[in-house]
């Protein structure tokens, strides 16, 4: 019962309230009831300035955009300082993997039974298309290499392809590496790896797959094969393989062992070098997303702004309207 | 390589103890790292620093990952 007439009455001062005589009767309610903060927070009672409310959500609005628009300033810079570093590094290290291709040859096309995928991504977000670029060719290659009697694998670097690939082909995944720009990115660290993805697993060819980076805005999805000793031997007795014979070995080793050392030594430059190409892609694409998003809150905020600018103005004049329009009534009933 | 070629025409030491190339490669340089001089020897060994984390994967499912995180020397 109580409820239901502090209701009643709740209604009755709305629509008082309503009216000009709000100031009077808000102060009024505040002193003297229970029931005033139940009708408050039934939102029939709109505070003082509710007239107002659609213009305080657009300034609302715009201290966000505002905000986000320094935070996207702020990443971009970052990136930008990031990637200056990380470029000079990465052209010096494609000379390690370059005489491998004159010494070797690369051969995309190699038949084999047990092939490894080795995805790079990145860890973070925020930096375009160029991980969905990664997956997307890797799933192509998952598709060209597999068929009735051979295994196909994943060894996936980073967060971000991981949770993508571990959604629909979870079953082909055989190893995950994260975190490996923590501290920085290091040949010990990129043989770590290698070591043990050779100890781990057994495979005939690892095609691995990264973002080549070009310039800022240009990044080139790029495959490099790397054979196993066993498929290098082969290829080698078919004559397939570059201008290795050319060379003479020295010493007392076989052929083969110079081959297992040399696919080891190139599977370790190779993925050397993809992280740091990836690394170098990663901060270019995350420069560029951000430029891009730091427009788009300019945009955003210029449109906020004139809209909000807009209503205030036709507020203004409404009000000024029923001051008139109040004052010259007065002076006719006058 | 001289190392290896002189232990004869067999397999060299290192791949008998089950090392590969890169990390006989890698033991290498370290050594070579640590007989440098004050101001090179702390920049150079900057380079060994390395953090990663690996999980194997079985039946679609990870096993518990590991932190590798070492200076080998």
């Amino acid at each position: 019962m109580a409820s239901g007439s502090a209701r009643k009455a709740g209604m009755r001062l709305s629509s008082l309230l309503s009216g000009s005589l709000a100031s009077g009767i808000k102060s009024q309610t505040a002193a003297a009831s229970p029931w005033s903060s139940s009708t408050g927070a039934a939102g029939e009672l709109g505070p003082f300035g509710s007239r107002f409310a659609s213009s305080q959500a657009v300034r609302n609005r715009m201290k966000s955009v505002k905000s986000i628009q320094k935070i996207t300033k702020a990443m971009k810079m970052v990136a930008a300082s990031k990637l200056r570093g990380v470029v000079s590094k990465t052209e010096k290290s494609r000379g390690l993997w370059q005489p491998f291709i004159a010494l070797l040859g690369d051969h995309p096309g190699v038949d084999a039974k047990k092939v490894s995928i080795l995805t790079v991504s990145t860890d973070r977000g925020l930096c375009g298309g160029i991980n969905s670029t990664a997956v997307k060719y890797s799933k192509a290659l998952l598709k060209l290499s597999s068929g009735p009697d051979k295994e196909v694998s994943y060894i996936i670097v980073g967060d971000k392809a991981r949770a993508i690939l571990q959604r629909d082909s979870k079953q082909s995944i055989a190893l995950t590496v994260t975190e490996t720009q923590k501290i920085s990115i290091s040949f010990t660290q990129a043989s770590m790896i290698v070591d043990e993805i050779v100890k781990d697993l057994d495979f005939d060819v690892v095609r691995v797959m990264y973002n080549k980076f070009n310039s800022v805005v240009q990044f080139l999805p790029t495959v490099t094969t790397i054979l196993s000793p066993e498929t290098l031997i082969r290829e080698s007795e078919s004559g397939k393989l570059g201008d290795l014979d050319a060379y003479e070995v020295e010493g007392a080793e076989m052929k083969s062992e110079v081959l297992q050392n040399l696919s080891e030594f190139q599977f370790a430059s190779v993925l050397y070098n993809a992280f740091l190409e990836n690394a170098c892609s990663e901060q270019g694409a995350r420069m560029s997303a951000m430029d891009s998003s730091t427009r788009n809150a300019t945009e955003m905020l210029d449109k906020l702004t004139l809209s909000y600018n807009r209503s205030r103005q036709a507020t203004i004049t409404t009000e000024l309207i029923e001051i008139i329009s109040g004052a010259a009534a007065l002076e006719a009933s006058n | 390589m001289s190392a290896a070629a002189g232990s004869g025409g067999a397999a060299p030491f290192w791949r008998a103890a089950g090392m590969t190339y890169v990390s006989y490669a890698n033991t290498c340089a370290a050594l070579v790292r640590n007989c440098l001089k004050e101001p090179f020897k702390t920049q150079a060994l900057t380079r060994e620093q390395v953090h990663y984390k690996i999980s194997k994967w079985s039946d679609g499912v990870p096993e518990k990952s590991v932190v590798r995180e070492t200076t080998p020397s």
